[in-house]
């Protein structure tokens, strides 16, 4: 058997790409029944900020008040598990080991959740009095998710025998696409009642993605080959997974270019690394210097960190930080806009990699191999390279903008099912990112990289960085969050 | 266009390989591989000289480790045309 991208459907059952689009998918279409009065999604379990456990986890939905939180809580178990065995199944991955895993990384998941929502790591300041308790860290919903990251990176780098028993369902690029799927649903939501900021900031988000990419790439190619005297194929290789996308950019190079597979599984290996670095030290230094900017962090930290489950996780972080900073100071922002920003400004990066795939490989083929005449690169290489859960984050978003314009009397029925799915839903499958990713970041595999690692880190914090806020302030400044409410 | 020839391409660390049910050539680089792709089907007398044969070689994606299957899902094709010496 052999996996060969040979048609335009290839891959739509045995890829996680794909499996994001369906297992998001599935869930929107559950979630949109709510149109017709009926809420086939509200049994999903909730975690709520608590002083008292047995407040901390309910059901989602109101039609499943009655619902024991522990049933809920299996019910969801159940429904996640067949949904993700599937397809793993279809994925050729080990059913049994995905099973295992899975199974383990949902419960620590799930405890993180609903520990990080005990009122004294939650609660902003203005709720202390509402949860009587005179003291806490305010850390809003970042409690949670980084205490999933912290358990998920203790196993990777403290109990590794153990984590290799979970990387087969230790997935953060699958659980976080389907996340930026439901997260679809989110913004959609959010341009019901803010259409122009919504569309300001794709807009300034893609022209800010394509400035930062004219400058990234070649300035951290240059560095690599002037300074620290790397091959062609590697330094082009480790400049896209450096400057644009991380480990995609770099397979996405590196097979423009030709390269052994041997050159991007390496430069891979560092680039998961470095995003969980990136995913640490990021939220606070933004949040620290740029709460004033928030929409600017979000654009920048999307330029910046370099693969999608930890950018998505370090925006979701931020914007916790941020929404607990301004909480504190009396001011409360609309959840989901500065995670918009940062998603939204990866997603672009994310759609522009085929295309620029594409063109290096003519340049490759055209300049270094010269065979022009003889090699030839199919436009379908864009296709196979497009990540298709950007299809399954515009549909569900286009439709839920399309309701409010179209069908304007469904929008509170299409909220029940819309709610579940863009939050308890969404933030689960954050949840499974943080734990996944913490799980298979290793860094004792920075040893033996030490060329390649101080590379990366003068481009990162050299290069990179300062570009993605210059290039987020000037087109993102000024534009601020909607208030809540 | 279907092509004359369907290859699956895949690399072991040391060798590109281009394989179907009736040949299987490597080099370490891809113009060697190119080069005794030529050679190889001018002698096996499928086609006639001077004949112009299109390849597509299909880069089997399990070559690629499982854990970095997740972030990026195609490595690359190729179509490969030359003369038949």
């Amino acid at each position: 058997m052999s996996s060969v991208n040979k048609k335009w459907y290839s891959g739509m059952l045995s890829n996680e790409d794909w499996w994001a689009v369906w297992l998001g998918m599935s869930m929107f279409v559950l979630g949109l029944l709510s149109i017709t009065g009926v809420d086939l999604v509200g049994w999903m379990a909730k975690t709520s900020t608590w002083v008292n456990p047995a407040d901390g986890l309910k059901p989602a939905g109101k039609a499943y008040s009655d619902m024991h939180p522990i049933i809920s809580l299996i019910v969801t178990y159940l429904v996640f598990t067949a949904l993700t065995t599937t397809g793993a199944y279809f994925m050729k991955l080990n059913v049994k080991k995905f099973l295992y895993g899975w199974t383990i990384i949902f419960a620590i998941t799930w405890a993180a959740w609903f520990i990080g929502h005990e009122a004294h790591f939650k609660a902003v300041p203005s709720d202390w009095d509402k949860y009587g308790i005179g003291w806490g860290l305010a850390l809003g919903g970042g409690a949670s998710y980084m205490l999933a990251l912290a358990i998920g990176l203790f196993i990777g780098n403290f109990t590794k025998g153990f984590a290799k028993t979970l990387y087969e369902a230790a997935k953060p690029e699958w659980y976080i696409k389907t996340a930026i799927v439901f997260l679809g649903i989110k913004v959609g939501l959010m341009t019901m009642k803010a259409a122009d900021f919504a569309f300001e900031l794709a807009v300034s988000g893609m022209a800010a993605t394509f400035v930062a990419y004219m400058l990234f790439w070649p300035i951290v190619y240059t560095v690599g080959r002037k300074i620290f005297k790397f091959p062609r194929q590697w330094a082009a290789v480790l400049s896209s997974g450096i400057s644009i996308c991380g480990v995609s950019a770099s397979v996405a190079t590196a097979g423009a270019i030709r390269a052994r597979p041997l050159i991007p599984v390496m430069v891979s290996m560092l680039i998961v690394v470095f995003a969980m670095v990136e995913l640490l030290i990021l939220p606070p230094l933004f949040t620290a210097t740029l709460d004033h900017e928030p929409i600017v962090a979000g654009s920048a930290m999307g330029m910046t960190v370099k693969t999608d489950g930890a950018d998505a996780a370090a925006g979701a972080v931020m914007e916790e930080m941020m929404w607990a900073k301004a909480a504190a100071n009396g001011v409360e922002y609309e959840h989901g806009w500065i995670l918009t920003a940062s998603v939204m400004t990866k997603v672009w990066i994310d759609m522009f990699i085929g295309l620029w795939a594409f063109v290096l490989a003519i340049i490759w083929v055209k300049c270094v191999e010269k065979k022009p005449g003889q090699s030839h690169i199919g436009k379908s290489e864009i296709w196979h390279r497009f990540p298709k859960f950007v299809l399954g984050y515009i549909f569900t978003w286009v439709v839920y903008m399309g309701i409010a314009f179209w069908g304007p009397d469904l929008v509170e029925a299409a909220k029940v099912g819309a709610g579940t799915v863009q939050s308890p839903m969404r933030k689960m499958m954050f949840m499974l990112t943080f734990v996944s990713i913490g799980v298979i970041t290793d860094f004792s595999k920075l040893k033996g990289m030490g060329k390649l690692a101080l590379y990366y880190a003068v481009a990162l914090f050299l290069i990179i960085t300062p570009i993605a806020l210059v290039v987020a302030y000037l087109f993102h400044h000024g534009m601020m969050p909607p208030l809540a409410g | 266009m279907k092509p004359d020839i369907e290859l699956i391409l895949t690399h072991d660390g040391q060798e590109w390989i281009a394989r179907n049910g009736d040949l299987a050539v490597s080099a370490e680089s891809l113009s060697e591989l190119d080069e005794k792709l030529e050679k190889t089907v001018g002698e096996s007398g499928k086609f006639n000289k001077g004949h112009k044969v299109t390849v597509f070689m299909g880069f089997d994606y399990d070559v690629i480790p499982t854990w970095m299957r997740q972030y990026h899902t195609h490595y690359f094709n190729r179509l490969y045309t030359f003369e038949v010496c």
